[in-house]
């Protein structure tokens, strides 16, 4: 439990600046100091166990399915890497608060600064590798926030994108490798993994699975060729860089290496890969750092080149280099963190890092000054600092691995460490020393101990671990390097390795050289200027930026919003598809026996084909476009009818009428005439896509009507329970309202539905200026005087009752003969629509007495309410019954609960369109149409009185 | 047992809709407070259905009392159950964020036409026949049409025409589908398909094979699967961003659809279809995330953006589903779950972002918007669910499905892997640019406004992937039993007491 | 007689697709009239062709397949709700927009990511 306490105690503490930062920034600091602290405690707590050689655990399932479980073990590399994590971040708290201005808001900072620290524990605590995954990923987002932190610096936003985009891309690979290790091992605790090394070097997935995970560690520790990220995340502030990009993060790619080095290293593989990419890292950032002038620049660099050096001993895979490596990663975690510190020092003092403009502040900040002569010696190797012990060790391994040839490694090596000789020295000598200046942009001085307090404790640890390794250091390397190495480690670190050390002699070496190098800096650095470089910075926001044009090129040029391709694609994919699936399957062409031609049938088939195909040739006109379609949609009635569809005619043929009344009325809103717009080549090209589509589905059809089902159809039964079981003769009509009457209620509802939408667009479209402006504009066509002759209007009176009539009849008779709710609402509205189109909308409009809205509502509550209704009896929804009723003189009717529902349809059906019809006039009203308070314009009564004169 | 609640999800929403449509036109309040009551009712009545659906197994309720397959059947088992929970809470957060924002007040009929939509909803998860499947598809796809074009203007309006455009031509191909495959079996229940086809005369394979891709391909229009999804970028960036975030589980309806379809009646047993299905969805699914990313990418608006990260989504989950193995099918549904949510969460971050800024573009700058620090965190916490980075369940159900197709690590792990690599540049520019990129860091930001409803909805789904994440043990575990039983359908079948006089 | 059907099915469904892919609202909602109508028909045509057999229970012996007339006019009322709910969105389209075209305009900014970068950094500044 304590371990994952540990790991969760930072995330707990994020959520406290935030709340604390109202009780002022010390407050703010101490809480969040103090979390860190008791995570500090409890880590020490367990130190004993630890370094009596235990491991401690602590298993929670979580998604035991998947093997990712939040299993968490502590051993001796997890307790050194926690320690540095939690103790630099405790120093790195006390830092910040003096170091962020007033203006930034801190409490946001240690939000981050402690999600960060959090997904770090939990990093090296992790004994479950997807777990580890998480926490991986974690860091890459919080250091996101953390180098963005000054929001409106271009340079942050940057270079906190670059770094996510380059640690989470190696996230993703490091996730593959990850699934590809826990894959060959059959499972994904470390524990378990840790034992397996045979096994995974044996399989053949062990290469792809190293790259991927290799991939992952250099991308977080900025190795060759991922090293460009780290220098631009130094826009950060410098807590940050310290923390994060010397200290912890950066490390974590290397106790990737170190934690898997039991299971991946000691194969020629790993050697070549790894010790490669960290000796060209270490040489090459040694070299770059010389000649930076920005202070954390110099360093961001000098810590790439440091993370190389550890790299490549781990890539030795012998077990004194991985010891070395751990001891170097204790001393650099030290010299570094100050340095940066002492850099940020400076900036907040003299408010510059540009060592051009700096110097001679030895005399200004002597504080200052002896903290950074102890780090940055350190870091120069020189004796009897810690940085020389692990140095001297590192170029003893070096000298005694063959890599290509024999002494190549050690030169390499050698060169490397005389570079970090030159730009330690030019750190201090450019810095510090030399004469006091006049024109600093700010004249500095010694800070408070706040400030200072943090790195001197670091330089302290640097002697101290200098001079008494053994006792300071040993016991924890020892630690540390068995639980990398598997093996019990005892390192004997001393000052004196003898004469005969090849190490003696290359730091001699590294050191002269180095001293040397710095003598000659003024031409070095003119012949460096001289040479042109490829900078990483361009070329990777090019790649990005580049990425980025392409993706919205291809965005943009596929998803135009352009309808027509939408469809034609659609068209052509389903072809296709259902082509390869045809063709896949046998087929046998059916056998029913065929209908014979009639001649009736052929006159409507020939009309039906003329007008089909003469609509694509005439469809600019609308008018005419609209009556080829009603021609069309009034043929297909009769020819329902002579396939004994009686329902289906009279609802075909009403539903037709509305149609195009509805589009006739609504032609009144739209451009009379189809402008010519497309080329001939795509006119042929869509009529091909057409063609293809129709020809499909014809063949289809004459496929299915020329063979009978496979199985007998359901609707035997409709036929046989229509009158027995739903009391009506209508077997159509007991389908819609009994057998499927569920099919019907949703129809109805889509029905009403459909008039809701009409209804509320029509609202918003009279809410729009822009609408109501060209609504004024669109005149009503008059092409004669007479917009309301009389006959029509006089006729549509008289029909109106009749239809009605009508209506009800079909109504009552549906449930045995053709008809039903449905045709005899349509009847109504047709009735309804006529005065519309005799008498226009405003007439028509005034005279509508009852609500349309309460029509739909009523409709849909009474087809519930006759549904529900069943449940009283204990039958499921829509369950009808019915009975035969005698009241004289009326003969004996029958009268059946699916009528209540038929009456909901019916007032659905009539209140949609009448709904529909009602929020058109609302549109006409608008219009210059002028309100007729007659009925019609040419009174027959005036013209008579004409004549008379 | 008869329980009338598997009904409920239905004739509850429509009641509702019918009394607000009848009593309240005029009181905005009065449908506010049914709006919400409903779908409070609907939440309960889901999770007792999802209980009962673990408990009893399949269950089915035969309207109008006739028995199945000559009368229409709703099946409640355990995936219509999860799928119409996943409704129900999804509708809790819009209804409530809908309110705070002031969306419903917009324009009419905001509230009636939502009902009418989770009825739509509801009523194709439940339904166990194809034909009534089409009809709720039609319910569901005219509110949603109301929904689209919600308070109106012009380019909104326009792409409402495409929209409806498009998914008519879909509507006509399901009519197709189903005409043939009614043509061919002479049945419409699903659960009788399941049972009449593996008898199928050789000759008709063809015949079936051509319907069984053709309502594939009708599923596949709602999931916007590539090449169909040309409809869902205008439609999604264009719609009221509330809306969006509804339709979020619109397009799982394909899923859903294409599932059980491809489970109960086209299962990969079936020797007619065979792994038809398979070699049609899973390459479309990979090409569909990798569009999809893209978009992510390089997207020119917030909604946008949001609008391309749904399909690649979809696209992750259609590429789980299109395995049509128990294993992947478990990681499908989880993926479904998260993605609806995070969908949703992220649609309803971008509404908050885009009513505060002066324009919806990504590039160029804007003044500093109200409540940055809070929209700021909300919008991480949703695109990292959304690019499938820990700790939200996005990871978990990428690493689900990653670790279901281990044999096809090269092909769909790399996709998967690397469009999640475009999605996270693509959310970190976007991110940078809308928060940090801010024009006058110290200009005074414009009146913040107080949404608790708003902020409030949108931390709840943010907060329900973190119980994703939580929890994913036990419900994965659940999940699995699911798949499960999706594969050995013949609960399912047996529930509908097929050609039983009743 | 039902190759004539078949392929009034496949006419009416080639003219409506062909109508659909037009530029301007109106005729694009002809075409999918035009398509419902063939839909229908095929939909119709699932119950087969047969003549002087209305399903109406006691005329005849042999009766017509139902089922398929009542799904038809379920469709047949679903199509209509769905032309007119488009109707009204075309005419509100027109009326927005001025014009009554199908396809919608790219989008107004044609600036890349890269150049807007680019400048507003140039105004910012780029040295910390």
């Amino acid at each position: 439990m304590s371990l994952a306490l540990i790991a969760a105690l930072p995330f707990l503490g994020a959520l406290l600046p935030g709340l604390m930062i109202r009780a002022g920034r010390d407050a703010c600091a101490a809480v969040t100091g103090s979390v860190t602290l008791l995570a500090l405690v409890l880590l020490a707590l367990q130190a004993p166990a630890v370094l009596s050689g235990e491991v401690v655990q602590t298993r929670i399932e979580w998604l035991p399915a998947l093997g990712l479980n939040a299993n968490f073990f502590l051993d001796g590399l997890g307790l050194l890497f926690a320690g540095l994590i939690l103790g630099i971040g405790l120093l790195i708290i006390i830092y910040a608060r003096f170091y962020l201005a007033k203006s930034d808001p801190m409490g946001q900072f240690y939000t981050y600064l402690m999600l960060f620290q959090g997904a770090m524990v939990g990093i090296v605590l992790s004994d479950n590798i997807l777990l580890l995954l998480i926490f991986w990923e974690l860091t890459s987002l919080s250091s996101f926030l953390l180098i963005g932190y000054w929001k409106h610096l271009p340079a942050g936003r940057q270079g906190a994108r670059m770094a996510l985009a380059v640690t989470g891309g190696g996230g993703l690979c490091l996730i593959a490798g990850m699934l590809i290790l826990g894959g060959i091992v059959g499972s994904y605790d470390l524990t378990v993994i840790l034992e397996n090394k045979e096994l995974v070097q044996a399989s053949d997935w062990y290469l792809p699975a190293l790259i991927l995970i290799l991939l992952g560690a250099f991308t977080k520790s900025a190795q060759f060729p991922f090293h460009f990220w780290l220098p631009h995340a130094m826009a950060a502030p410098t807590p940050v860089s310290a923390y994060l990009h010397s200290a912890t993060m950066v490390k974590a790619g290397l106790f990737l290496l170190a934690r898997l080095w039991p299971v991946l290293a000691g194969t020629p593989e790993w050697f070549w890969i790894v010790s490669t990419a960290g000796l060209v890292t270490m040489v090459m950032a040694a070299k770059i750092a010389l000649f930076k002038d920005d202070l954390k620049a110099l360093l961001a660099f000098s810590t790439v080149s440091h993370l190389g050096l550890i790299t490549m001993l781990l890539g030795f895979g012998t077990k004194a280099a991985a010891t070395v490596a751990v001891f170097h990663i204790i001393n650099h975690a030290t010299f570094k963190a100050a340095l940066f510190m002492i850099a940020g020092i400076v900036d907040h003092e003299a408010h510059t890092r540009d060592l051009k403009r700096l110097g001679g502040l030895r005399h200004l900040m002597p504080i200052t000054f002896t903290i950074a002569l102890l780090a940055s010696l350190s870091m120069a190797g020189i004796p009897p600092l810690n940085g020389f012990l692990s140095k001297e060790l590192m170029l003893e391994e070096a000298a005694h691995t063959v890599w290509i040839t024999p002494w190549a490694m050690g030169l390499l090596a050698t060169i490397g460490a005389l570079f970090s000789v030159a730009y330690s020295f030019r750190f201090l000598a450019h810095g510090f020393l030399g004469p006091v200046r006049s024109d600093y942009p700010h004249t500095p001085h010694d800070p408070g101990p706040g400030l200072w307090g943090a790195p001197a404790l670091l330089a302290a640890l640097v002697v101290l671990i200098g001079l008494f390794p053994m006792v300071t250091a040993a016991w924890l390397v020892d630690v540390a390097a068995s639980a990398v190495t598997g093996e019990p480690v005892t390192a004997k670190i001393t000052h004196w390795h003898g004469l005969g050390a090849a190490a003696l002699w290359m730091s001699l070496a590294a050191v002269g050289g180095g001293l040397l190098t710095l003598g000659a800096y003024p031409r070095l650095r003119a012949i460096w200027d001289a040479t042109p470089r490829p900078e990483a910075k361009p070329i990777f926001d090019a790649l990005i930026e580049t990425l980025a044009a392409a993706a919205r090129g291809v965005t943009d040029a596929l998803h135009n919003s352009s309808l027509s391709r939408a469809v034609a694609a659609a068209v052509l994919a389903i072809a296709a598809a259902t082509l390869w699936a045809f063709s896949g399957g046998t087929h046998v062409a059916g056998t029913r026996e065929l209908l014979p031609v009639t001649p009736a049938l052929v006159g409507i088939w020939a009309v039906m084909v003329i007008a089909a195909l003469a609509l694509p040739f005439f469809h600019r006109d609308r008018v005419v476009a609209l009556v080829l379609t009603g021609v069309v949609g009034l043929l297909i009635a009769p020819m329902f009818a002579f396939f004994s569809a009686p329902d289906l005619a009279l609802t075909q043929i009403s539903v037709e009428v509305v149609t195009i009344l509805l589009m006739l009325l609504a032609l009144n809103f739209l451009p009379k005439a189809t402008p010519v717009e497309s080329r001939p080549v795509r006119r042929l090209g869509d009529a091909a896509v057409a063609g293809i589509a129709g020809a499909g589905m014809g063949w289809l059809a004459y496929a299915m009507m020329t063979r009978s089902a496979a199985f007998e159809p359901i609707s035997h039964f409709h036929l046989a329970q229509s009158k027995p079981g739903a009391g009506g003769t209508n077997a159509v009509n007991t389908i819609i309202v009994d057998f499927r009457g569920y099919d019907t209620f949703g129809e109805i509802i889509v029905l009403g539905i459909a008039a809701l939408v009409i209804y509320a667009l029509s609202e918003s479209l009279l809410r729009s200026p822009t609408v109501t402006r060209r609504l004024a504009n669109v005149l009503p066509q008059r092409e004669d005087g007479d917009r309301h002759p009389m006959m029509l209007v006089v006729s549509t009176r008289f029909l109106l009752p009749m239809a009605m009539m009508v209506g009800v009849y079909i109504f009552l008779r549906g449930h045995n003969l053709p008809g039903g709710g449905f045709v005899a609402g349509l009847v109504f509205a047709i009735a309804y629509l006529m005065q519309y189109m005799a008498s226009g909308y405003v007439w028509s409009h005034a005279r509508q007495r009852y609500d349309h809205h309460a029509l739909i509502g009523w409709g849909v509550l009474v087809s519930v309410i006759a549904g529900a209704g069943a449940w009283a009896f204990g039958q499921p929804f829509l369950t009808s019954g019915f009975d035969y009723i005698n009241i004289w003189p009326l003969e004996e009717f029958e009268l059946a609960t699916a009528a209540i529902f038929d009456l909901g349809v019916f007032l659905c059906v009539l209140g949609a369109i009448l709904l529909a019809l009602a929020s058109l006039s609302r549109l006409a009203q608008r219009t210059g149409e002028d309100v007729n308070t007659r009925a019609f314009d040419i009174n027959p009564a005036d013209t008579a009185a004409e004549e008379v004169r | 047992m008869m329980s009338h609640w598997i009904i409920a999800p239905v004739v509850l929403p429509s009641l509702v809709a019918a009394l607000m449509v009848i009593t309240m036109r005029g009181d905005l309040l009065l449908q506010r407070v049914a709006g919400v009551a409903s779908v409070l009712a609907l939440n309960g009545i889901a999770l007792a259905l999802l209980w009962a659906a673990t408990v009893h197994g399949p269950e089915a309720y035969f309207l109008g009392d006739w028995p199945a397959p000559f009368g229409i059947v709703l099946v409640l088992d355990r995936l219509s159950a999860l799928m119409v929970a996943l409704l129900a809470a999804l509708a809790l957060a819009v209804v409530l964020y809908a309110i705070g924002s002031g969306w419903d007040a917009k324009g009419a009929h905001f509230h009636p036409l939502l009902q009418f939509l989770l009825m739509g909803i509801g009523g194709a998860f439940l339904t166990g026949d194809a034909f009534n499947l089409f009809v709720f598809f039609e319910v569901l796809l005219i509110a949603s049409y109301g929904l689209m074009v919600h308070a109106g203007g012009g380019t909104r309006t326009r792409a409402g025409i495409q929209y409806v455009a498009f998914n008519l031509v879909g509507s006509s191909l399901f009519l197709f589908a189903l005409a043939l495959i009614y043509g061919v079996t002479g049945t419409l229940n699903m659960a009788d398909l399941a049972e009449k086809l593996p008898t199928l005369p050789e000759g008709d394979a063809a015949l079936i094979r051509v319907a069984a891709v053709m309502l594939i391909m009708v599923f596949a229009i709602k999931g916007a699967l590539v090449p169909l999804q040309f409809w869902l970028p205008g439609t999604y960036a264009n719609a009221p961003g509330v809306v969006a975030a509804m339709f979020a589980v619109m397009t799982k309806v394909g899923a859903y659809a294409t599932l059980r379809f491809g489970t109960l009646v086209f299962p990969p047993s079936l020797a007619a279809t065979g792994d038809l299905l398979q070699s049609l969805i899973l390459p479309a699914g990979l090409v569909t995330l990798v569009v999809g990313a893209v978009g992510v990418l390089g997207a020119t608006t917030l909604p946008r953006l949001v609008a391309f990260g749904a399909i690649a989504s979809m696209g992750t989950a259609f590429i789980a589903i299109g395995a049509f193995t128990p294993e992947t099918t478990a990681a499908a549904l989880y993926y479904i779950i998260h993605s609806t949510l995070a969908t949703a969460a992220m649609f309803l971050v971008a509404d908050l972002v885009t009513r505060r800024r002066p324009h919806a573009r990504l590039e160029g700058t804007a003044p500093p918007i109200a409540q940055t620090g809070l929209i700021a965190s909300l919008y991480l916490a949703a695109a990292v669910a959304m690019a499938g980075m820990p700790p939200l369940s996005g990871f978990i159900g990428k690493l689900l499905i990653l670790d279901a197709f281990r044999d096809q690590t090269a092909l769909v792990w790399s996709t998967i892997l690397g469009s999640s690599f475009l999605m996270i540049l693509g959310y970190a520019r976007a991110g940078s640019r809308v928060f940090w990129k801010v024009s006058a860091l110290d200009a005074q930001p414009n009146e913040p406004r107080p949404e608790p409803l708003a902020f409030t909805a949108t931390i709840g789904l943010l907060v329900a992937l973190a119980v994703l994440t939580i929890l994913a043990g036990p419900i994965t575990g659940w999940l699995t039993e699911t798949a499960a039983t999706l594969y050995a359908p013949d609960g399912y079948i047996t529930a509908t007491q097929l050609g039983q006089e009743r | 007689m039902e190759a004539l059907v078949a392929s009034a099915i496949g006419l009416l469904t080639a003219v409506g697709i062909y109508m659909i892919l037009r530029l301007r609202t109106f005729p694009v909602i002809l075409g999918l009239t035009f398509l419902s109508y063939g839909v229908n028909v095929f939909l119709f045509a699932s119950g087969r062709l047969t003549l002087n057999a209305a399903p109406i229970i006691g005329r005849g012996d042999t009766y017509a397949d139902p089922l398929p007339q009542a799904l038809v006019l379920t469709a047949i009322v679903i199509s209509f709700g769905m032309t007119a709910v488009l109707m009204i969105m075309a005419i509100g389209g027109h009326l927005e927009a001025g014009h009554d075209k199908v396809n919608m305009a790219e989008d107004d900014d044609t600036q890349t990511d890269a150049q807007t970068e680019a400048q507003t950094e140039a105004q910012t500044g780029d040295k910390p």
